[in-house]
């Protein structure tokens, strides 16, 4: 039996293939036995294909990865051999400042309802002739 | 029989010349001698250069480059480190400084996977140990996933990964060749595993939450 310590310093030479039987199959025992070393494991084995392999990496992988990476670059964007794809992230706050900004023109170019009021008693031709002082109550008149 | 035996230990010894022969002879103005010399670094030049990018033209760029930098600065050389290791130090500062130039935001990285890079991550969710490691081999997107990976670290994490568990440097000769103390090389080797850790349970809880939407 080896403990944790021990298993997850065979990580290595397991992923190699370079483990005798024996530590192997107890390596593998443990990791059947031991949930945290397992997911350890499978952490490991995300990263190991580049960080721990010892040949050269698989040929088709090195030949297509450049049109995974671009397809990659271009769902997220970034430069795709030399030509710049927009970020995705940078696309979306670039519509919402337009929409924010088109929101807020428009509300400034509507007329509010008080202007509109106003405007209508100014330009009416009775109204326009009473002196303000009559429409409006004057500061005396409200003290008093 | 023992002088045949001599004369074709002389003629090996005459075939294979040593890296300092080489070295001295592209000093003395025997520039040929050099191709000689870079083609028998060049499997190791190019497989670390591998580690640090996926790009297949990046990396011919930086070995490229590396070997242009060893020529042009051969004079600087000191015979008491290996020339393999004094490549490996001129190679490891040229893919340093092209990451730190090409750096990335690593949310965007764990972002978008392709289906054969989803069936991997399962595979590694759901197989056996032994599985994983049969499969590895065979599938050109568990590389490619690596590779996804270790570009979500920062620059410097990924170098000290890569030179402690691929190049399986010492702390001390990682130092020498990043001219970072011994303790910023530990804390980069602690932070680059926690990192790494935390962006692979990020991706495998991705691929288990879009298997479960599909």
């Amino acid at each position: 039996m080896i403990n944790c310590f021990e298993a997850r310093q065979e990580f290595r030479a397991f992923w190699r293939r370079e483990l005798p039987a024996e530590r192997r199959a107890a390596l593998v025992s443990h990791l059947a036995g031991c949930s945290k070393c397992d997911r350890s494991f499978r952490n490991f084995a995300l990263g190991a294909p580049v960080l721990h392999s010892v040949g050269e990496p698989p040929q088709r992988a090195v030949a297509e990865s450049q049109s995974a990476r671009d397809a990659r670059a271009r769902r997220s964007g970034g430069v795709v051999r030399g030509e710049f794809v927009p970020r995705r992230g940078l696309a979306m706050s670039a519509a919402a400042m337009v929409l924010l900004a088109a929101s807020l023109a428009a509300y400034f170019s509507v007329t509010t309802p008080v202007d509109t009021l106003n405007d209508e008693l100014s330009v009416d031709p009775i109204v326009s002739q009473i002196p303000s002082s009559d429409l409006y109550p004057s500061s005396e008149d409200l003290a008093g | 029989m023992l002088g045949l035996a001599s004369s074709r230990k002389t003629a090996w010894r005459l075939a294979v010349r040593t890296d300092e022969e080489l070295i001295a002879e592209i000093l003395n103005g025997e520039a040929a001698a050099f191709s000689e010399l870079a083609a028998r670094h060049r499997p190791r030049v190019e497989r670390l250069c591998h580690r640090f990018f996926s790009d297949p033209e990046i990396a011919r760029d930086l070995v490229q480059e590396c070997f242009i930098r060893a020529y042009t600065a051969l004079a600087t050389y000191r015979r008491e480190m290996p020339f393999g290791g004094w490549l490996r130090a001129i190679a490891t500062n040229l893919c340093y400084d092209e990451l730190r130039r090409r750096r990335r935001r690593p949310e965007e990285l764990v972002a978008d996977f392709t289906a054969p890079e989803v069936q991997w991550m399962n595979l590694v969710n759901e197989a056996t140990p032994e599985e994983i490691v049969a499969a590895a081999d065979e599938r050109r997107e568990a590389h490619d996933l690596a590779h996804c990976l270790l570009d979500s670290l920062r620059a410097e994490d990924r170098t000290v990964l890569i030179l402690k568990d691929s190049e399986e440097l010492n702390v001390r000769e990682i130092a020498e060749i990043m001219g970072w103390s011994e303790a910023k090389v530990k804390i980069r080797a602690f932070r680059a595993r926690q990192a790494l850790r935390k962006q692979a349970e990020r991706m495998r809880a991705a691929a288990g939450k879009r298997e479960r939407w599909s």
